[in-house]
């Protein structure tokens, strides 16, 4: 009951339809107002957008093709290009980098060395015909930038000269699909047998527990070896992509059952639920309209949660060859480059990449943090 | 006149949360004297069980105490600051010293993997010098004196052990067994069984007599409050308003709420009489009403509604120290 | 001619424990042998304190818990049920008959829903109404009749106090058209002031609709008020049964006697009286053999702690199970 002295109409009605709108707050908006107050979380939801929109149109925003075919035979363990505007000869409006002379010779101990040639200027452009690519089933040659002349590379260049720029970002692309793939399909799998765990309970429950305990402690490197072994090398590496991914979730599975389980089998006691089943609800009903949605918010943390355990298992199969390999490329394939000395002590900036997987994972972390906080106190408040 | 035990003077506690700072207890003020048992009625949202909290400084650190407000500890002629007292060997003297407290729900209030007789001990020893084997006779005589049947084997059992009833005799006994001068108990009975209830009341009002130990009861069952308690204190949504002795209060309540409440109970001697519910819902304490806290429910105050709304009205002192805060009582509309 | 709604015939209610593995496994003898009789657009109250077997009671005659042995017969006019060896489609008609009324206002709400969409939900499941239109006028005639404005129902449950709560359990039961709703201490989780309000709606209802009310409740005081019949339970049987009046004008069984001045009267010059019960209330698991009331009567003879008492009435409409019921008075 609002009881302002005052007699100013708009200040209690303002105040009437902020609690108005608190008292019709579904959940999700409830969880979304707690979480907006979260500034590490926020933080976190923003350069996730980002990282995961900036994946989504790798290839316009990306100069060159990342595969083999972009590379840039003359640039090769080349160092980052920085574009500058200004430099002895003077102010330029547009970017520009450096042309450069490539020698190698006996006092160079037969090493790539580049000269920079500081006359020669190469202006950076916007929106530039490319490679092609496709995005969305349509083909398209602009990229967002390129060079007038030649090519540029901001992160630098790899062995075989690929540009390590277009490469990182397609490789976040590919990790968060294969994570996708992976988190949708453990989710699935944990809805169904989790959900059948808990609702029913007795021996169906046991039975299935013993199930998801064996598969827990299936260790993956070996299982990942074995079954490395047995992809024939005829699969295309779009073929391999998948099947990584679905192995993925059939190890991500059981820890995601096991919440389901758990929290089926304390709300399934409530008296809302006898409620419902004395009206005759079937327990189809039951679990979708009571029992779901009390869970999603949980639910919805572990996936998120989930997602970088994911991207770090495929990075790191992919990193000792089991897992992904060209052209399809992931962190884990970029890394598979940089076990030589010579690239740790001389071409270090082909560890750039990990920075972006550290900002991508951490961001996860904060988001899922974020929304566990906030979906938590969504507890009815008791007198 | 002996001087009280505990004096609490002008409390307001307020908390720090999200939605801003809410009000729990407003000007609150009561003396108990030794050997008294003071009933604290209310209902949910009234700060009862807050107050008693403060007493011992359990509120959490959210906790705001006003500038006024004080609560004097008076034990062995010394007076205590109650709400001055920082650190923990000071706060001794009211956690568990001179002043126990025994909670609704004893299930919670026992850690369920250590023995009941282990925590006895362990609470005799933080307060006193004496020695463990010491420590584990007085806990089995303070289980016998609370009518637990075979006392010394009961000693090595846990919570879970006991039934509710037990329970809650044996959370009296770790209670007393500090000899404290005040013991708070926050809605002792309210979980327990009618029949049970009753011999735990009795319990409490024959340990009262043997110990000259003072009760601050706090509940919502004007029953029990009837049978047990000296004199009464109503709050209602942080303010105390009304005082009195046991008969005054319930015999010729003179606030509007006390009135309502005891007529919205079912009586047994008077089987045909309708229920009459106080009107309306308790105000979230984000909104506290403005001038007296209860006009928003009161259905006496007729002519003088507009005073309720916008005057807080004052604390009228009647016969016998008979205490209301009404703009009727102040009228000298006395029931 | 008493035209009885629905009746008990020695029911029993066990359910059985997880055993040991060897020997018997333990059973919780939930409720023995009881015979009840709840005549059509009465309330009947029905008080105990916690292992009475009340709230089991309650629900088997629902069809919430198992009937071991004896029959519950329904018989509203329209239908006559066995609940004991009901068909699955007489139990679902049986669902719209018969519904219940829960304790906690808290727990007894999806949080997730709203109120509406709570009220709704009978509906919508047991297939009464047919159409959107259809559901949204009825759970607003419903609502009304609870004291819930449209304004409510499009809210969440945590918006709303207990006692508010309670109205909507109310609302959610009332929406089927039942003739037969259990209260199960359906004011035990409230304030005094709004228990009062809740038990004022309860009684609206009743007059104005007919509903037969079964209400359970472990406080005799507010039983007393709203209830025209009462029994008595301890450790799952029914001790005794009586109009309400006569209940409190001759009681028999020591138990209800004990209950009754257990009950703290709001009189503080009536203080200290006779009779205390001691010990504590066995576990229903091995209820005390014959009378299971002996290990606390005060007037347990030999003859209790054998035989079973028997089931008789002492005066119209009053039955009592006890050896001694006369030379007690």
């Amino acid at each position: 009951m609002t009881d302002t002295a005052t007699a100013d109409g708009t200040a209690v009605s303002l105040e009437q339809s902020a609690k108005e709108a608190y008292f019709t707050a579904g959940q999700g908006q409830l969880i979304w107002a707690r979480f907006k107050k979260q500034r590490a979380a926020m933080v976190g939801a923003g350069i996730l957008i980002w990282l995961v929109l900036s994946g989504m149109f790798a290839s316009f925003l990306t100069p060159y093709d990342p595969t083999i075919a972009g590379r840039n035979p003359d640039y090769q363990n080349g160092a980052p290009q920085i574009p500058k505007f200004w430099d002895e000869n003077g102010f330029s409006a547009r970017p520009f980098i450096y042309s450069y002379k490539r020698s190698r010779s006996i006092e160079t101990n037969f090493r790539w060395v580049s000269k920079v040639d500081r006359d020669a200027r190469r202006y950076v452009v916007f929106f530039v015909e490319g490679d092609k690519y496709e995005l969305f089933g349509m083909e398209f040659k602009t990229h967002v930038f390129g060079v007038d002349k030649g090519k540029i590379h901001l992160f630098g260049t790899d062995a075989t000269g690929k540009d390590i720029f277009s490469r990182t970002f397609h490789s976040i692309n590919t990790s968060l699909a294969v994570g996708t793939i992976g988190v949708l399909l453990a989710f699935v799998l944990a809805l169904i047998i989790g959900g059948v765990s808990g609702y029913y309970g007795g021996w169906i429950d046991s039975i299935l527990q013993m199930i998801t305990d064996a598969v827990r402690t299936i260790p993956a490197i070996p299982l990942f070896m074995a079954i490395a072994a047995f992809i024939p090398p005829e699969i295309s590496s779009e073929g391999r992509f998948f099947i990584i991914s679905i192995i993925l979730g059939f190890i991500g599975w059981p820890t995601l059952a096991r919440r389901v389980r758990t929290h089926l089998l304390t709300e399934r006691n409530q008296e809302y639920v006898l409620a419902a089943q004395l009206c005759g609800a079937s327990p189809g009903h039951i679990i979708g309209r009571h029992l779901l949605p009390s869970f999603t918010s949980y639910i919805i943390v572990d996936l998120i949660i989930s997602f970088p355990y994911m991207v770090l298992s495929e990075t790191a199969l992919s990193f000792i060859g089991l897992g992904l390999k060209e052209p399809v490329n992931s962190l884990g394939v970029m890394l598979q480059n940089v076990t030589k000395a010579d690239v740790l002590l001389n071409y270090q900036w082909n560890f750039i990449p990990v920075l972006f997987f550290i900002t991508l994972v951490l961001a996860f972390v904060f988001v899922g943090d974020g929304l566990r906080d906030a979906a938590d106190p969504y507890a009815d408040t008791k007198k | 006149m002996t001087r009280p035990l505990i004096s609490v003077k002008d409390l307001t506690l307020r908390f720090k949360t999200d939605e801003g700072l809410v009000t729990a207890v407003n000007n609150v003020s009561f003396d108990i004297a030794p050997g008294e048992v003071l009933g604290l009625v209310g209902e949910s949202g009234s700060g009862k069980s807050v107050t008693a909290k403060s007493l011992m400084m359990l509120n959490a650190e959210n906790s705001v105490y006003d500038e006024g407000s004080s609560i004097t500890l008076n034990v062995d002629g010394k007076d205590y600051d109650v709400l001055s007292l920082r650190r923990p060997a000071e706060q001794m003297i009211i956690r568990g010293g001179a002043i126990s407290m025994i909670f609704q729900e004893p299930m919670a209030s026992f850690a369920p993997a250590i023995t009941i007789g282990e925590q006895m001990v362990e609470q005799l020893m933080i307060h006193s010098s004496i020695t463990r084997s010491q420590a584990r006779d007085i806990s089995v005589e303070m289980l016998t004196r609370v009518g637990i049947p075979e006392p010394a084997e009961r000693f090595g059992q846990y919570a879970f052990e006991f039934s509710g009833g037990m329970r809650q005799r044996a959370m009296i006994a770790m209670a007393l067994s500090t000899k404290p001068r005040l013991l708070i108990a926050d809605e002792p009975t309210t979980a327990l069984d009618v029949t049970i209830q009753a011999q735990v009341i009795d319990l409490m009002k024959d340990l009262v007599d043997e110990f000259h130990m003072s009760i601050l009861f706090i509940t919502h069952d004007l029953g029990v409050i009837a049978q047990t308690a000296d004199r009464v204190a109503v709050m209602y949504l942080g303010n105390l308003v009304e005082t009195g002795t046991v008969r005054q209060v319930i015999n010729t309540p003179s606030h509007p709420y006390t009135r309502g409440l005891l007529n919205s109970l079912p009586k047994l001697d008077d089987l045909d009489a309708p229920l009459t519910p106080v009107p309306g819902d308790i105000p979230s304490p984000l909104d506290r009403p403005t001038g007296c806290v209860f006009h928003t429910r009161c259905v006496e105050s007729g002519e003088i509604a507009e005073r309720c709304r916008s005057e807080i009205p004052g604390t009228t002192i009647g016969a016998d120290d008979h205490r209301v805060d009404c703009h009727l009582a102040s009228a000298g509309d006395q029931a | 001619m008493r035209d009885i709604l629905i009746r008990a015939n020695n029911l029993s209610v066990h359910f059985p424990l997880r055993g040991l593995g060897f020997g018997e496994r333990p059973v919780v003898r939930a409720c023995e042998g009881i015979n009840i009789e709840i005549e059509k657009g009465s309330f009947f109250g029905l008080v105990g304190e916690s292992g009475s077997g009340k709230t089991t009671l309650g629900r088997a005659m629902l069809k919430a818990a198992p009937i071991s042995h004896g029959e519950v017969l329904y018989s509203d006019g329209e239908v006559n049920y066995s609940l004991g060896n009901i068909q699955k489609h007489e139990l679902k008609d049986y669902r719209k008959r018969a519904q219940l009324i829960f304790q906690d206002p808290y727990a007894a709400l999806s949080p997730r829903m709203t109120v509406r969409d709570i009220i709704a939900e009978p509906l919508e499941v047991m297939g009464i109404t047919s159409s959107r239109d259809e559901t949204d006028a009825r759970v607003r005639e419903i609502a009304a009749m609870c004291r819930l404005n449209l304004e409510h129902l499009r809210r969440f449950p945590h918006a709303f106090s207990g006692g508010q709560r309670q109205r909507i359990s109310i609302a959610r039961a009332l929406v089927s058209g039942p003739k037969f709703i259990v209260a199960d201490e359906s004011v035990a989780a409230l304030d005094v002031s709004i228990q009062a309000d809740v038990l004022n709606l309860l009684n609206k209802i009743q007059q104005e609709s007919g509903i037969t009310f079964l209400f359970i409740s472990h406080d005799l005081s507010v039983i007393a008020h709203t209830c025209d019949f009462v029994a008595v339970m301890y450790l799952g049987q029914i001790v005794e049964s009586a109009p309400t009046r006569k209940l409190f004008d001759e009681t028999w069984h020591p138990y209800t006697r004990a209950l009754l001045s257990a009950i703290p009267s709001l009189d503080p010059d009536v203080r200290g009286n006779a009779q205390k019960l001691e010990g504590e209330i066995p576990s229903p698991i091995n209820p005390p053999p014959g009378c299971r009331f002996n290990t606390r009567c005060p007037h347990a003879q030999d003859r209790c702690r054998s035989e079973v008492p028997e089931w008789r009435e002492m005066s119209s409409g009053h039955h009592v199970a006890c050896h001694f019921a006369e030379d007690l008075a």
